[in-house]
């Protein structure tokens, strides 16, 4: 059956890519023959009619004629597209110095062939042009949000950097919440995000490049790692995986992280991904690199291992012994969210032995006369807590009140006064669903091994729990990202990385960054950073 | 052409040694039926005779590196008698893991789960292990640093529960049996489980530094022998004369463990410590008998023999005893005597190469 | 890749048909009756096994005092051997019965005497046992024992169990556990011993009591050892938790009670030729708990108090041996010590234990102290 399955799906696959190649040959044909050959003519009409021709009946596409000069001799144009402009920037900046400027304004002879040179040289306000001749570049650059200047009688064009649309402040990142640190988060705006980086490493080593990917959305995207940290080969697989997406869009970077992760099949995700500019300098800095994609909040960072998801940016905020309390008590909520429901169908079910007298009592009492098995029961209870939470988060905030109170008290209190389910297992569910929240990066993962789980202990006891964390652990050790083992810095066992997994070592004594992702430059700080007394002054009598 | 494209530290190699002996656990019931309270000594003087084989044994690897146990005896004894040598340490593998595995599917049946039939445990597990092998020793390797922590915190964690229902005068008289007894108890614990790490002669080839096989070797020996000692004397001294009657004491032991009446009923510690370490074990052995078939047939992939050998092997443990009782007696009077000539075997191939290599010198220096 | 897609096809079916055709050992918590105490009979009819079973009864627990009904259920079966009595359980019950939370293992008293051996192999060879539940012998039959309610415990079993625990306040019987009976049973010489329970009181006012130890021979049951004299045998085998001694107020009338805080004892083996002589010492310290007497103690008082303890504790001793010379058991694990002291000559008494036993010369060495006076430094009257 399964057979058949992955055949059907691997021919399906061939026919898509058939389809793709022959799109994109038409595609590419189409272009070349109309735009990558035609260049820019000296003729502003006519240049402004090819323009015209592929943006075509575009509501928001403006484009601005006017002229020049002290006769108003030389005719121009502004083409831009309303809503990604900065206007007071076109006004003030482009339009006004043009038509002010004493230069035109006094009669001046050679405005020829070089007036776009000395209009780019000396004229325009603007920190940030361009100069081009064909029409493609020049109408993808105007998607993006550039205007362009043309001028008669010029083969050339002016690409003015003039982007400024709507955006998202700066606020406080909803998904990871902190105490103490930095309240800010990334945003929708590629460059703002950029920015947020920059500002935290101001170093000439910290290397952003550009890259654009999608077909249709032109997306821009920006690798961000610190030289001489970054091992190189992880950077140029990156770069290779990242060239050979084709596809017409990228919309979040969570389309990047589908394209380019090790494990596809996987439910572990090999990429890490975060909302918080000070974890992301903290990841670059360890020598991993970032991904940062135009359009969402969430950057990418790889290689990731599996203890990342139990490491948070506000344990090297607190203080160490705190830190490395909360980091067991993360790795003990982790094992409850996956285990709970599990152990308490394989002990109700297959070793009762195993659960204290007293205790029994009280949960056979619990579960007399209720209709179900117990896996029955927890299976059920799952789902239902899943359908709360999916709901919880799709509807809106002020029916989502209603939603929890039905939610904890319908379904809660009355099935188990009703005598459907046994109160013991809500407190179960309960328990799992809090410690699920309490590693968000492995919560959706957490979610399904919970499922098989609970299957594994329903049909073979505690015997298919083991059996079920050995695959788990089978294949998490099988699986690598981007060249380091997933597991490490457990397995393979580096012994000065465990300075960062269980425990948290004061940040004097983390001398170097993780051996399983750096390859060079490992030493981070001085070696001797323990906060010492001053030096006793010398003139010990001196003490009035 | 390599078959296996991973490399391994040698602190996984150590790893490996140690979670290989943990997992013998079961075995230890052999020998101490014949030795009773003295099978603390039968362990510890095992260790010491075995010191002296394993460390020939990495010689032995360190003479050929990287080269495999089936490679290095093509090398030495030529095609013909070669493969005849190769085939019969495949078979010895098959067969020790396949005792291994049925040895454990008994535990399972005999404590856990009486109604369960055989073949669904077997099947699992050799489905595990399988899944583990297709991933090469690599993954068998990283899996072993967490399985070998978790065993040594649960075999500590029971030894210190259970300090306060030790009694230590259960050890005397010391030496309380006729010495061919003793030497039979000896004999068993060496051939059952120390000499059984003749296997990560298969392995030692794929570890980056040759010059460290030895040490991981001794180490790994003598940790794993030290934590088969805890758990023996942890056995002797909780349960006497009990110990001797029952099929786990292991788990009998940590069964009654309950110390103020909260950590109670924490047998399932043992179960979780013995399934995680023969899993362990059952991989290594199910990877060298493949891999060693591999090479001895020439192929470019051990990956087919996988599902082959597993089904063969579910077979044999099947079949390879009618009864506990039958297995008892097989494990106490018949495998250790079978088995140790194959496992001194590689001590014997080491002096060939010495010699050959001393002739060579002496010839070289006689032209 | 093909070859894998294959195997991986295969592997899910398996899993497929393990989980479908699985659970064979599943057991929901309301298809089996929780056991907490089961007594062993002789049945009315020859050669049969009668077994005593408090289960408990779930639902009753739930509801708390409400109903009248009892939380515990006690059944009886008969069998030809104990599994099968145990089995049998199901012709009348519908539900199986669970094994593992055992407390207590309850011995007849017909059956004691005619040996235990035979009865007791299945509570070690089930895999559902575990080495802990008490071992106690009934005067009487057991299955009275397990009729009588308890007062304060809603389960009479658990009762019982904590009956045991509370002896060590006077270390007048100990705690029994099925794997020290079975090593003293397995032993060659040493006897096992166990704690008896009885009934007393009138018809409806029925309450269990533990009277003492049962001393046993091989695997009958020989003997019993009361009071003080039981505690006889627990100072030797290093079981005394606390208890009263009571003695003679040193100077004047009246008496003293002194607690027993801690007590330890050393059992060491001797052998001259072919004569075995045992040096017992006992180590032991407490505090003065009560004074009749108004005088007020002074240090050398003490010594003289310390003294009159030592007598007494080297007579409940004397006591305890002379009744195991008497039914020549050896309760106390002499003879192991000798096996451990002097494995080589044990092999040679071994075989005529029965009479070196009795002729045994035991020198018992107390060392009884008295630490502290309580919260007074003279007596409250005077």
């Amino acid at each position: 059956m399964f057979n058949f399955l992955s055949k059907k799906l691997r021919s399906w696959q061939q026919q898509n890519q058939n389809i793709n190649k022959e799109n994109k040959e038409n595609d590419n044909s189409k272009k070349t023959k109309e735009n990558s050959q035609a260049k820019l003519s000296s003729n502003l009409k006519e240049n402004l009619d090819s323009i015209k021709a592929i943006l075509g009946v575009c509501e928001d596409l403006i484009i601005r004629e006017f002229a020049f000069g002290n006769k108003g001799q030389i005719s121009a144009a502004i083409i831009f597209i309303d809503g990604m402009v900065d206007r007071t920037l076109i006004n003030d900046n482009i339009i006004k110095p043009l038509m002010y400027d004493n230069r035109f304004i006094c009669e001046e002879e050679s405005l020829e062939i070089k007036n776009i040179d000395i209009i780019k040289g000396t004229i325009l306000y603007v920190g940030e042009i361009e100069k081009s001749t064909t029409i493609n570049d020049l109408v993808e650059s105007c998607l993006s949000g550039d205007t362009i200047l043309l001028i008669e009688k010029a083969k050339e064009a002016l690409v003015i950097s003039s982007r400024g649309w709507e955006t998202r402040g700066v606020v406080d990142p909803e998904t990871e919440t902190i105490v103490r640190g930095p309240r800010e988060g990334f945003t929708e705006n590629l460059r703002t995000n950029t920015t947020l980086l920059r500002r935290k490493i101001k170093s000439p080593d910290f290397m952003l490049e550009a890259m654009k990917i999608g077909r249709k959305t032109n997306t821009a995207i920006s690798i961000a790692y610190l030289k001489g940290v970054a091992n190189p080969e992880v950077i140029e697989e990156a770069k290779r995986r990242l060239k050979r997406i084709d596809t017409d869009g990228i919309l979040e970077s969570g389309y990047i992280e589908g394209f380019i992760e090790d494990a596809p099949l996987s439910i572990f995700s090999t990429i890490g991904n975060s909302e918080k500019p000070d974890t992301v300098a903290g990841k670059i800095l360890e020598g991993r690199v970032a991904v940062l994609v135009d359009g969402t909040p969430f950057v990418l960072t790889f290689p990731m291992v599996f203890i990342e998801g139990f490491q948070s940016a506000e344990d090297y905020y607190s203080r160490p012994y705190y830190a490395s309390l909360v980091r067991v008590i993360r790795f003990i909520a982790f094992a409850i969210s996956i285990l709970a429901p599990s152990s308490y169908v394989a002990a109700t079910t297959f070793h009762q032995e195993l659960i204290p007298t007293p205790l029994l009592f009280t949960v056979a009492a619990s579960s007399e006369g209720t209709p179900f098995p117990a896996v029955v029961e927890v299976l059920a209870m799952g789902v239902i807590f899943e359908i709360l939470r999916e709901a919880g988060i799709r509807l809106p905030r002020p029916v989502g009140q209603a939603i929890s109170i039905v939610g904890a008290l319908v379904i809660g209190e009355s099935a188990v006064s009703a005598g459907l389910i046994g109160g013991i297992v809500v407190i179960v569910i309960a328990l799992t669903a809090v410690a699920s929240f309490v590693v968000p990066a492995q919560t959706d993962s957490g979610a399904i091994l919970r499922v098989i789980l609970v299957i594994l202990a329903g049909s073979m006891g505690g015997v298919g729990i083991m059996v079920g964390l050995i695959g788990i652990l089978i294949h998490l050790a099988s699986l690598r990202s981007f060249g380091t083992p997933y597991l490490s810095p457990l397995a393979p066992l580096s012994p000065f990385d465990l300075k960062d997994v269980f425990f948290r070592v004061p940040i004097w004594a983390m001398l170097t960054r993780p051996k399983s992702i750096v390859r060079q430059n490992i030493q981070r700080q001085k070696f001797i950073l323990k906060p010492t007394p001053p030096p006793e002054k010398k003139d010990k009598g001196g003490s009035k | 052409m390599k078959i296996e494209k991973g490399v391994i530290s040698s602190s996984q190699l150590t790893f490996m040694i140690i979670g290989f002996l943990q997992a013998s656990n079961l075995l230890l019931v052999f020998s101490s039926r014949i030795v009773n309270h003295d099978s603390w000594l039968a362990i510890l003087v095992g260790l010491v005779i075995s010191i002296p084989i394993a460390l020939s044994y990495a010689a032995l690897a360190k003479e050929f590196s990287g080269k495999t146990l089936i490679q290095i005896s093509d090398i030495i004894y030529g095609a013909y008698l070669g493969k005849m040598i190769s085939v019969s340490y495949i078979l010895i593998f098959l067969l020790t893991f396949s005792i291994d595995l049925r040895l454990f599917s008994d535990f399972l049946i005999t404590y856990i789960m009486p109604e369960t039939p055989i073949w669904a445990i077997l099947t699992l597990l050799t489905f595990l292990s399988a899944w583990a092998v297709r991933g090469g020793i690599e993954v068998i390797a990283r899996c072993s640093f967490i399985i070998i922590a978790m065993a040594s915190i649960i075999i500590l964690s029971t030894f210190v529960f259970l300090l306060s229902d030790m009694e230590f005068s259960n050890f005397l008289p010391v030496f309380d049996l006729p010495l061919k007894d003793f030497i039979q108890g000896t004999h068993i614990n060496v051939s059952l489980y120390y000499l059984e790490i003749i296997i990560f002669l298969m392995i030692m080839a794929f570890v980056n530094k040759t010059e460290q096989v030895r040490g991981s070797m001794l180490w790994g020996l003598i940790l794993g022998g030290v934590s088969l000692l805890i758990l023996e004397v942890r056995n002797v001294a909780v349960l006497g004369i009990v110990s001797n009657i029952l099929t786990s004491p292991s788990f009998n032991a940590v069964r009654y463990i309950s110390v103020a009446e909260v950590f109670t009923r924490l047998e399932m510690f043992v179960v979780i410590m013995l399934i995680t370490t023969v899993f362990l074990k059952v991989s290594i052995m199910y990877y060298a008998t493949v891999l060693g078939l591999a090479q001895t047939l020439h192929l470019r992939s051990y990956l087919p023999l996988v599902t082959p050998i597993g089904i063969i092997t579910i077979s044999l443990c099947i079949i390879s005893g009618d009864s506990s009782m039958e297995l008892l007696h097989g494990g106490m009077y018949i495998w250790p005597v079978f088995i140790l000539p194959i496992q001194l075997f590689p001590v014997l191939s080491l002096f060939i190469v010495k010699l050959r290599k001393k002739s060579k010198k002496l010839g070289a220096n006689e032209e | 890749m093909r070859n894998r897609k294959i195997i991986v096809s295969i592997i899910i079916c398996i899993l497929l048909t393990l989980s479908i055709s699985g659970c064979w050992n599943r057991r929901e918590l309301n298809t089996f009756s929780i056991l907490m105490g089961m007594g062993i009979d002789k049945a009315e009819e020859v050669g049969k096994v009668q077994l005593t079973a408090q289960i408990i009864n779930v639902s009753e627990l739930k509801q708390g005092g409400s109903s009248n009904k009892e939380a515990y259920l006690a059944v009886r079966s008969t069998g030809d051997t104990v599994f099968d009595a145990l089995r049998n359980f199901t012709k009348e019950s519908n539900r199986k019965i669970y094994l593992p939370h055992n407390k207590v293992l309850i011995l007849g008293e017909d059956i004691a005497t005619e040996g235990v051996q035979k009865y007791i192999d299945f509570f070690v060879r089930d895999h559902e046992m575990r080495l802990r539940e008490s071992v106690l012998v009934a005067k009487g039959k057991a299955e009275e024992i397990l009729n009588v309610k308890s007062e304060l415990e809603k389960i009479p079993a658990a009762g019982i169990s904590s009956l045991l625990k509370s002896q060590n306040a006077t270390s007048e019987a100990t705690d029994v556990d099925m794997k020290d009976f079975i090593s003293r049973l397995m032993s060659k010489t040493t006897a096992p011993i166990a704690p008896l329970i009885e009934i007393s009181g009138e018809e409806e006012k029925k309450v269990l009591r533990i009277s003492g130890m049962a001393i046993f021979k091989q695997d009958k049951w020989v003997g019993e050892l009361e009071g003080s004299k039981a505690r006889g045998i627990l100072w030797v085998i290093d079981k005394i938790e606390s208890g009263i001694i009571v003695v003679d107020c040193p100077n004047e009338e009246g008496k003293m009670s002194l607690e027993i805080i801690r007590a330890s004892s050393k059992i060491t083996p001797e052998l001259k030729g072919d004569k075995v002589s045992i040096k017992v010492e006992i180590k032991e310290e407490g505090h003065i708990g009560d004074q009749e007497c108004p005088c007020e103690l002074k240090s050398h008082d003490i010594s003289s108090i310390e003294k009159m303890k030592t007598t007494v504790i080297r007579a409940e001793v004397i006591s305890a041996l002379e009744k195991a010379r008497e039914l020549n058991t050896d309760i106390f694990g002499f003879g192991d010590s000798v096996h451990q002291k002097y494995p080589k000559q044990w092999k040679d008494i071994e075989s005529s234990w029965d009479e070196v036993f009795p002729e045994i010369e035991v020198e018992i060495v107390v060392d009884a102290k008295v630490r502290r006076s309580g919260i007074l430094i003279m007596p409250a009257s005077s």
